[in-house]
């Protein structure tokens, strides 16, 4: 065995002391990590193996407005098994008109589900319940028990469903597909397919998602036969318009969500390890002091420098490995526990193993952290010499920097750094948190360096507390590093956090009542079109109703390049999947043509588009670029005329692409509209329009905002809890941090409680100083922590999430007053006992 | 410098600090202590034995002037070097034992043997703590044996990798008279049997006056004080 590990086995067994804090911080950060990359593998996992479950099929090929024509079905019907589902949202109401619920309504047909298994609460087959009701009889449905609760309704009850009545046969237990669906808006809703029709909502134009599920008739299509299916569809049918998935890629946006929210715990978590990292240094430092004397007798018993580092590096290795151990062992249990809180949301068959992937990043994010940390204040063994012995020479003398040392951390810095931006799925957004995170430790660095400058340039104060404080505070050994570090970091970032999560919320909810609409309406026939209008005047003449056309397109090409092959941008999302369009021969009242020219009264000689000015910007498209677009299985083409703003955040009708109104003259489609209340409307007031809509127009889908709103932002709430979570650790981290650096210094304090209590200190005095040590720090970590705070927090809002940003004064108060309460409360404790010290005995036992 | 001495110090200079707060602690001290001679250094708090002791060592590098121990002129080594040496030639017995607390009495004997890379450190550490009465406490913690154990074990590392110097800076200083003088006889045995050069920094003058010479340190010089008894 090599000596330094024999040496440091030896002096291992004086048993963990004096680490606790360090293996507190390695397992806290390293669990963090294991944990989120665990259960984001996990539910990865897991969403490829129910693939075929959530997808509902092998493959499933999708298409909105129109159903396949009998050619495509015959496609489909000679290479599998298929099953037909439609979904789309609806408004249910009682049949007494009083209640109403937009539903998220799905019509399936006697094969579904092709894979997976449905249930009912009930335990009967969901086929059984759903067989389809004679004419004449109300429609089978099968709900989701929050139906029940908005409604009313008990099983066994009818209620009105577009334009026929329903019954609540059942309550779903489980649907397996469920996550192929995106955020819902209401409550699903299950009946026969063909009863859609019955009801009025399969209208032109209606916003109908037609799925074909295909299943292989002797069990899962292979592979190849898979890929053969994909590249045979798209030969025999170039201009379906319809979108292929298959079981491999079953939910890819839940997929990429999921990664991209592991990615951002991930970030808090090496927030925690670095909190953690000052810990671990504080401890690395503090264990060195001690074992002063052990070294020194080794250096004269002719150990050179480089064993004496060695025997203690190899220490503080295996100290992180016990850490991470502890931290792995949590993370490991992490997907296991979680799987029993999110069985109703997510795919949690995947959850009940070990991720060594998930494990192995954690343990190398855990290791590099404690060396990267551990190497500088380890260099200090080098300057320990055998003299040391001979006489007591206080504290260690400054070490010349040793370049290699240095080197060495900045080598580790380096490693941890770049792993972080490799094992990232954004890795520009990671490079930046890189970027950040480096620049607020330096910064604290220099901050707590102009305190002590600071304190010590002060002149002599003539009160004691504030002369005890101030010294407190510059002296040789003093708390204000660590203090100023590690409480500044989680102050930047639990400020950080609740800016942006005030500005989204704000965003939300506050600018609401005065610009946006009350109401979407959806589904809106041609044909019904003015009557719908003079309803909506009549019944809320005040309020300002608009109309648009509205069709849905997928984007296939631009320029000649398919829109798979096109380069990758934060606007990609454009071209994935159908979108909303639209075409109109004026220009929007809110928008304005920042590049080109908006098409003349008469209407252009070709086929024009509109395209939304920041959308093109980062996607690269401008004027004279051609746009391919397939609606309704027809595909077109369109040259990019002109571009204009686009005010999002109104929430008006926005489109990303207009077109001329020649493109898509004789096209059948459907309108949208919006109701606008000046100055908002009252709940009451809008629900009784509703009501009325509901009853008169039972086709029409009514979206009321503030609900659509509520939804959505309780889906970021419960992410914003999350996040919350994973910043509370950072938060404890630090707490560890600094009560580790308090129990290090409790020595000193004792002996200076001691010292100034016998010449005549009182209590009073000395409670009072170092309270206000403690309150000048904490106060300083947080007007940092609320500056560096309100910097991310404006980048993260403004640059990547582009909202508007307003400076929330008492989400950043509240911050700044829990770090002083936290260094005064720890501080305070941590002294408590040192002015409870009788002198006498202590003197004794200098 | 005398061919045959094992230790030589020629004018040797040292000062701790600078400026205002400048101590001058040896000024040109001077010492020749031939192979196998036991020395006595004396004096006064502050005059600088201890100092001197660490010199010797090769712990402390003069300001100016020159030491030579067994042939090796110490002002020219390299940190690592006079590392080395010291754990290949010297032997130090400290006042305060400083015997390492997480490793046991033979392990803390055979600390030096390895570090040397010595074959069979622990049966030779063993031997040595044998030599020194404490083979049935080969197993102990330094916090399990009495002041005079530790000392004990102190002694046996110092001389287990047979240096050709052992070093004692107040060996007895912590101790009682009876296990002081029963630590000195042991010492002194040892280094007559092994025809090691002794050289031993006291207050005690009972204890000085069993080595074959006694010098004292006056104010940063070193001056012949008395010859004794072992020279006899």
């Amino acid at each position: 065995m090599p000596l330094a590990l024999v040496l440091a086995l030896r002096e291992m067994r004086g048993g963990l002391r004096g680490f606790y804090v360090f293996l507190a911080c390695i397992a806290l950060g390293t669990g963090t990590i294991a944990a989120v990359n665990s259960l984001a593998f996990g539910l990865t996992d897991g969403i490829r193996a129910e693939g075929q479950a959530i997808l509902g099929g092998d493959a499933a090929f999708s298409l909105i407005h129109r159903q396949a024509s009998a050619e495509e079905r015959a496609f489909l019907e000679a290479r599998g098994a298929v099953s037909t589902v439609a979904t789309l949202r609806a408004m249910a109401r009682t049949l007494d008109g009083e209640r109403q619920s937009l539903v998220e309504l799905k019509g399936i047909d006697g094969a579904y589900p092709l894979y997976g298994a449905a249930s009912l609460r009930s335990g009967e087959a969901l086929q059984a319940v759903l067989a389809p009701a004679p004419e004449g009889e109300p429609v089978p449905a099968v709900v989701e028990p929050s139906f029940l609760e908005t409604t009313g309704l008990a099983v066994g009850d009818d209620f009105a469903l577009g334009r026929v009545e329903a019954r609540v046969a059942g309550v779903i237990a489980r649907e397996p597909d469920r996550l192929s669906g995106g955020i819902a808006f209401g409550p699903r809703v299950m009946v026969p397919i063909g009863a859609l029709e019955r009801a009025g909502l399969v209208g032109v134009g209606s916003l109908v998602r037609w799925r074909y599920r295909l299943a292989g008739r002797d069990g899962p299509l292979p592979d190849d036969a898979l890929k053969a299916l994909v590249r045979e569809a798209g030969e025999a049918f170039p201009s379906a318009g319809w979108r292929i998935e298959t079981r491999t890629e079953a939910a890819p946006g839940l997929e990429r969500s999921i990664d991209r929210f592991a990615q951002f715990l991930t970030l808090v978590g090496l927030t925690s390890l670095a909190v953690g990292g000052v810990g671990v240094a504080n401890a690395v430092r503090a264990y060195l002091a001690r074992k002063r004397q052990t070294i020194a007798t080794l250096r004269a018993l002719g150990a050179p420098g480089r064993l004496v580092f060695a025997t203690y590096f190899v220490q503080i290795v295996l100290l992180a490995a016990i850490g991470i151990a502890v931290g792995l062992v949590l993370g490991a249990l992490a997907p296991p526990l979680a799987a029993a809180f999110l069985a109703d949301l997510l795919p949690v068959s995947g959850l009940m193993r070990v991720f060594p992937g998930a494990l192995a990043l954690a343990a190398l994010y855990g290791l590099l952290t404690a060396v990267a940390f551990a190497i500088w204040p380890l260099a200090s063994a080098y300057a320990v010499r055998p003299s040391a012995l001979f006489r007591d020479e206080g504290p260690a003398p400054k070490s010349p920097i040793r370049w290699r040392f240095v080197a060495a951390t900045g080598g580790a810095i380096a490693l941890l750094a770049a792993l972080a931006v490799a094992a990232a799925y954004d890795r520009w957004l990671a490079a930046i948190y890189v970027g950040a995170a480096a620049a607020v430790f330096l910064t604290l660095r220099v901050v707590a360096l102009l305190i002590v400058a600071g304190a010590r340039a002060l002149p002599r104060s003539g009160s004691t507390v504030v002369r005890l404080a101030i010294a407190n505070i510059h002296r040789r050994g003093a708390l204000t590093p660590t203090v100023t570090l590690s409480l500044g970091l989680s102050l930047t970032l639990l400020v950080t956090l609740s800016l942006v999560d005030g500005n989204l919320r704000r965003t939300l909810l506050s600018r609401l009542p005065a610009e946006a609409p009350s109401f979407f309406f959806l589904d809106i026939q041609d044909s019904e079109r003015d009557a719908f209008a003079a309803a909506l005047t009549a019944l809320a003449p005040t309020a300002e109703l608009r109309t648009q056309p509205m069709l849905r397109g997928r984007i296939v090409a631009i320029n000649g390049t398919r829109s798979e092959d096109w380069p990758d941008t934060e606007a990609s999302w454009v071209l994935r999947g159908d979108r909303g369009i639209t075409y109109d021969q004026a220009l929007p009242a809110n928008s304005e043509v920042v590049t080109g020219a908006w098409w003349p009264p008469e209407g252009p000689a070709g086929n024009e588009l509109s395209f939304a000015s920041d959308l093109a910007g980062e996607l690269g498209v401008g004027v004279g670029d051609v746009v391919r677009i397939n609606v309704l299985g027809r595909e077109v083409e369109a040259t990019i005329s002109n571009l204009r703003t686009v005010e999002w955040e109104t929430l008006s009708i926005n489109f990303v692409m207009i077109f001329s109104p020649n493109v898509f003259a004789g096209a059948p489609h459907a309108h949208l509209a919006t109701l606008t209340f000046p100055g908002g409307a009252g709940e009451e007031q809008e629900l009784a329009l509703l009501r009325e809509v509901s009853a008169e127009f039972p086709t029409v889908t009514a979206i009321r905002v503030k609900e659509a709103l509520e939804t959505v932002n309780g889906v970021v709430q419960d992410l914003v809890t999350a996040i919350r979570a994973a910043a509370a650790l950072t938060l404890i981290a630090s707490v560890l941090v600094l009560a580790g650096t308090l129990a290090a210094s409790h020595r000193a304090r004792i002996y200076d409680a001691v010292i100034l209590k016998t010449l005549g200190a009182r209590r009073r005095t000395l409670i009072g100083a170092y309270t206000l040590e403690y309150l000048i720090l904490g106060g300083t970590a947080a007007l940092f922590g609320v500056g560096a705070g309100v910097v991310a927090a404006r980048f993260i809002a403004v640059e990547l999430m582009e909202l508007e940003f307003v400076f929330l004064p008492l989400a950043a108060l509240s911050a700044v007053a829990l770090a002083v309460a936290i260094a005064v409360a720890l501080g305070l404790v941590g002294t408590w006992r040192a002015l409870g010290e009788q002198p006498a005995r202590v003197l004794r036992n200098l | 410098m005398a061919d045959e001495a094992m230790i030589a110090v020629r004018d040797a200079w040292l000062t701790y600090g600078r400026g205002a707060s400048a101590v001058s602690v040896l000024r040109g001290a001077s010492l020749d202590v031939p192979a196998g001679q036991s020395l006595a250094v004396t004096g006064p708090s502050g005059s600088g034995k201890s100092t001197l002791l660490m010199v010797l060592g090769g712990l402390e590098r003069p300001d100016r002037g020159a030491v030579s121990v067994a042939g090796e002129n110490l002002v020219a080594l390299s940190e690592d070097a006079l590392t080395a040496f010291r754990g290949r030639s010297m032997g130090i017995v400290f006042q305060s034992f400083h015997l390492i607390p997480t490793m046991t009495a033979l392990e803390n004997v055979a600390v030096p043997l390895e570090l040397a890379h010595a074959p069979a450190p622990r049966e030779r550490a063993l031997a040595e703590l044998a030599a020194v009465g404490l083979a049935d406490r080969a197993d102990h913690y330094p916090a399990e044996l009495s002041g005079g154990e530790q000392q004990r074990v102190a002694i046996a590392r110092a001389l287990a990798p047979r240096p050709a110097v052992l070093l004692a800076d107040e060996p007895t200083g912590n101790l009682d008279e009876a296990t002081g003088a029963e630590i000195a006889d042991l010492m002194f045995a040892s280094c007559r049997e092994r025809g090691q050069t002794l050289v031993l920094v006291t207050h005690d003058m009972a204890l000085a006056a069993q080595c074959a010479r006694i010098v004292r340190v006056s104010e940063g010089r070193i001056a012949e004080f008395a010859v004794g008894e072992a020279a006899a």
